[in-house]
């Protein structure tokens, strides 16, 4: 198995105040902590698993800084092979279509088998990149997958649907499945491991590299014009019913009636 | 010395061992778990052994307080033992997802809280805090543990302490730039190379400082410099330890009384394991109207909160009655108003259990820098 797997370096806003940049479009990410994307994370173990089980390669790939190098070499630590680091400030890096022909340029022309990205970055939520890559690839895709099965030349994936439902799909390989979290327990990437990662193969490539024309992956090849960035405002319109038990009653019925919601 | 290359055996000085129990006769956790210490120390001699001892799930119970090896007649550490095996777990990347968080956040981000670097210094807002620069001379450098830079119920004892060192005229500074991770928790959990890395590392970014000394806010730090740090160029000391000179001094006066029952809880760290046992007393002898009791067990034989060890991250199988609660049923029966405690993780154990107890309308869990702020 020949296997790539895509991780992004995200920010964990989960606890962090966001504040937008004075240019509108940018937050200011100063004050956040970065780390692999939550479910990317389960991606490379993912990997690592198929990996241990039926042998071949796992290649890490990522489009992100120099300072993202960190969380490429703990991914390697945990089994992955070697990576590429796409670095490329032309790159409309907002758009999951755009983002996922840089990771396809990237992959093409190589041999490959599966290709894992987690179901969802943290940061903007977007849930397309992998069903994008698929198709730039040109090859079948599951997404939100929980369960990977690899037969002979093909891979039973059993995907998460809405309303509790699970999916069991057949795809022929190559085939792209994007990792919901949870399907696994990610491992600890230890110093050893780091270490040991160190010497390990980690290319560094722009758009040229890949034979990419910047002007299809730019912003001005994006359908997307990112406007405006700003914080939701909170608005609050609670209306507390005040009396005895039987007055309450009427009134919450009377307000769940005029609202048409009975 | 480099220990990468001796055998299990050689580096925990296992055949040094007698088997004569004192370690597991002291042990506080046996009495809620089946760990047995002495047991792992013979067994670990062999070898082929080890990486089945590794995957027995009382090697996590332990909490490092360190009672087996203050108590060892051969001047062994038998809880090292654990530590060991637990580094073979983790040199396999096969731990429980809160441990691993927790290492992940100490190598990305300097702490195992999962915060931002950068917010690491938030604490100091509103507060006149002198901020030590590594060119200019200062008395005491003030080292603030993760916890208490972080977590919002203990940073008064950060806050409360500049509060004091302002008005004793204290030469002071504290950090505002660079602070990272002590290691404590690397340690106890198992990460040897990523302790090996941050004692470098902070080594040389401590001594850097032109001071005359590490003031440190928990024991945890304290003992973990002090032990731990064999290059720094700089003596050590815990914070009650400073304020006891201070008040000898005649630099402290409370502007208050306190007249409340309290005991004081001895921190493994700073207690059995640092020696510092009467310095807390004092501060709290010195406050008007304070009553000072003793626990049964104090000193030497505290009993352990249960919240070193990396035990912050990672839950104990057993159901029986945690030690931190059997400790606050004891404060109770002496009816103390007041359990005064000198570190993060002691206030958090402490304070959890009282409350589910449902002691919080007769007694107090406070860290001594809250008391003392109190009356400054």
């Amino acid at each position: 198995m020949k296997t790539f797997v895509c991780i992004k370096y995200v920010p964990d806003t989960s606890e962090a105040e966001v504040k937008v940049n004075a240019d509108g479009t940018s937050v200011d990410s100063s004050r956040f902590s970065f780390d692999i994307n939550d479910a990317d994370n389960y991606a490379v173990e993912e990997a690592v698993q198929i990996q241990e089980k039926h042998g071949g390669t796992v290649t890490v790939l990522s489009i992100g800084p120099k300072e993202s190098e960190v969380m490429i070499r703990m991914a390697m630590a945990k089994g992955c092979d070697n990576a590429i680091r796409v670095e490329d400030g032309r790159i409309a890096s907002f758009d999951p279509l755009m983002v996922a022909k840089v990771l396809a340029a990237a992959i093409k022309g190589q041999e490959f088998d599966l290709v894992l990205t987690g179901c969802m970055a943290a940061d903007d939520g977007q849930m397309a990149t992998g069903v994008a890559l698929a198709e730039e690839l040109g090859v079948p895709h599951a997404a939100m997958v929980k369960k990977v099965e690899i037969l002979d030349g093909k891979v039973r994936a059993h995907r998460e649907l809405e309303g509790g439902l699970l999916e069991v799909v057949e795809l022929t390989l190559p085939a792209v499945l994007t990792i919901q979290t949870g399907i696994n327990e990610p491992r600890y990437a230890p110093i050893r491991g780091i270490r040991a990662a160190q010497k390990k193969e980690l290319k560094v490539v722009n758009l040229d590299d890949l034979g990419l024309p910047a002007s299809e992956v730019d912003a001005g090849a994006s359908k997307i014009v990112l406007e405006k960035l700003y914080i939701p405002e909170v608005v609050s319109s609670a209306e507390f019913i005040e009396g005895e038990p039987e007055e309450k009653a009427e009134k919450l019925a009377s307000i769940l009636v005029k609202g048409g919601l009975v | 010395m480099s220990t990468e290359n001796l055998t299990f055996t050689e580096k925990f000085d296992l055949l040094g061992c007698i088997q004569c129990g004192r370690c597991t006769g002291g042990c506080p956790v046996t009495v809620r778990t089946n760990l047995n210490v002495r047991r792992f120390v013979y067994d670990a001699y062999h070898e082929e052994k080890l990486e089945e001892l590794a995957k027995l799930a009382e090697i996590w119970d332990c909490t490092a307080c360190h009672t087996c090896a203050v108590r060892c007649p051969k001047g062994l550490k038998p809880l090292e033992v654990l530590l060991g095996l637990r580094s073979m777990l983790v040199d396999s990347g096969k731990v429980q997802a809160s441990v691993r968080n927790a290492l992940e956040s100490v190598y990305l981000e300097g702490n195992p809280w999962e915060k931002p670097k950068a917010t690491r210094y938030d604490w100091m807002e509103g507060l006149d805090v002198k901020i030590a620069e590594p060119d200019t001379p200062v008395e005491n450098l003030f080292f603030v543990c993760c916890t208490i830079a972080y977590d919002p119920r203990v940073q008064v004892i950060a806050k409360n302490l500049v509060r004091l060192l302002n008005q004793a005229g204290v030469n002071y500074g504290f950090i505002a730039e660079g602070e990272s991770c002590c290691g404590s928790e690397v340690f106890t959990l198992g990460e040897e190379l990523l302790f090996e890395e941050i004692v470098e590392n902070n080594t040389e970014f401590l001594n850097e400082f032109k001071a005359g000394r590490i003031v440190a806010l928990s024991p945890h730090c304290f003992t973990t410099f002090k032990d731990r740090y064999p290059d720094l160029n700089k003596p050590v000391i815990h914070y009650t330890q400073l304020l006891a000179e201070l008040l000898e001094q005649g630099k402290l006066s409370w502007k208050d009384g306190l007249p409340k029952k309290i005991v004081f809880h001895d921190p493994c760290y700073l207690g059995k394991q640092s020696g510092v046992f009467d310095e807390p007393r004092r501060l709290l002898r010195s406050i008007d109207g304070a009553e000072l009791v003793e626990f049964e067990r104090s000193r030497e034989r505290s009993l352990c909160c249960e919240g070193g060890g990396g035990k912050m991250w990672v839950e104990s199988e057993s159901k029986k009655e945690r030690l931190a609660e059997t400790r606050i049923k004891d404060a109770h029966d002496l009816g103390a108003q007041i359990v005064a405690v000198a570190c993060p993780f002691c206030v958090l154990t402490l304070e959890d259990a009282m409350k589910s107890l449902g002691y919080e309308e007769e007694m107090r869990v406070a860290e001594m820098m809250e008391l003392l702020g109190e009356l400054v």
